[in-house]
């Protein structure tokens, strides 16, 4: 499988509390609760960071194993870009 | 032509007509925040067009620079420049309703570059300092104000909160709700921020930001869609919540829940 950067909207709002993000769409104004997992991986989706690099450092800071961390990241990630939140890329995106 | 100056929050807005009717209008609703002194926004009204109709719903879109929003309803239309803090409105006809809507929509933009929220709650000011009780219609935003015969009313609709340096400051509106009285023309600092509900009994029980952030969102009247200004106003929410207490406040309608909200 070819490796993966993710990006995060430029359109988007969020701040983190007590390690978990809270993400506004602009869109639709709906806010998006993520809990610590998802807020590593959304931390991370600076356009730089291999979506296989946040799989490990998922394994390793939550003591999860790699398959079931790979599968509940990939479908993470479809989800918040079906929301609009973040974009998928297959080269490293340059800093805006 | 006939010049009047409405102070609300801190800001004060010139309004500029040609149409005695609408004078009377801005005369008699803005009664206790009509001010003196060099305004900070002005709005030109014009007179009726004749009754056509704009657009059904409100609809609030940035037209010709990223300042200048075209404002339009079914009752009005017109335009807000957020750097020039100017703006014209056509009516279709001289109603209060239809100057108090667009200027609640004037000062949801006009407040974001002060960092300052138009929030849909109640606010009450108790030895000399405010509390915001916030939800939509029917959570007890007027029956709160109206069981607090000793405190001093801001609004019992539609509150201004502004932030600064880490503290937040709440003021009176004249937009009122169900209660049908105008919030008294003043500023005190804000204590807590009380999400409510009706219930069986007084509960008071203490928010995180990021849930109080999810409950206040909604409450906050903001009506452009621009992702950039969309952002400002999650910023100055995201900031308030972390400034100020939050609470989910279950009440029945007795002034009980003053009590409960004391022993917090």
């Amino acid at each position: 499988m070819p490796e993966a950067y993710l990006t995060q909207s430029p359109r988007t709002a969020w701040r983190v509390y007590d390690g978990e993000a809270a993400v506004l769409c602009p869109d639709d104004s709906t806010l998006n609760s993520l809990n610590a997992v998802g807020t590593l991986i959304w931390e991370s989706a600076d356009g730089k960071t291999a979506v296989s690099a946040i799989v490990a450092r998922i394994c390793e800071e939550f003591d999860v194993d790699p398959e079931r961390a790979e599968r509940d990241t990939m479908a993470f990630i479809a989800k918040l870009r079906e929301r609009g939140l973040l974009t998928v890329s297959e080269t490293l995106q340059q800093a805006p | 032509m006939v010049e009047l100056s409405i102070g609300i929050a801190g800001l004060r807005t010139a309004v500029i007509t040609r149409d005695p009717d609408v004078a009377t209008v801005v005369r008699d609703r803005y009664e206790g925040f009509l001010s003196t002194g060099p305004a900070d926004w002005r709005i030109e009204i014009s007179p009726p067009s004749g009754g056509v109709p704009f657009s059904k719903d409100v609809v609030v879109r940035r037209d010709g620079g990223p300042a200048r929003f075209s404002v339009r309803r079914h009752d009005f239309a017109g335009t807000v420049d957020v750097s020039e803090r100017t703006a014209d409105l056509t009516l279709t006809s001289p109603d209060d309703v239809s100057i108090n809507s667009f200027l609640r929509i004037l000062y949801s933009l006009a407040l974001v570059e002060t960092r300052g929220l138009v929030v849909h709650a109640a606010s009450l000011v108790r030895d000399g300092a405010a509390y915001l009780f916030c939800g939509p219609s029917g959570s007890g935003k007027t029956t709160v104000a109206r069981l607090s015969t000793d405190a001093t009313l801001l609004s019992d609709e539609l509150s201004i909160v502004r932030i600064a340096e880490g503290y937040a400051m709440c003021f009176g509106t004249p937009f009122r709700g169900e209660l049908a009285l105008a919030g008294e023309d003043r500023a005190a600092p804000l204590i807590g921020i009380y999400f409510l509900h009706h219930g069986g009994r007084h509960a008071v029980e203490a928010l995180g930001p990021k849930e109080a952030l999810a409950r206040l969102l909604p409450n906050v009247l903001f009506f452009a869609r621009e992702a950039d200004v969309t952002a400002a106003v999650f910023r100055i929410a995201a900031d308030l919540v972390e400034a100020v207490p939050c609470f989910d406040l279950s009440f029945r309608p007795d002034p009980g829940f003053w009590e409960v909200i004391r022993n917090a």
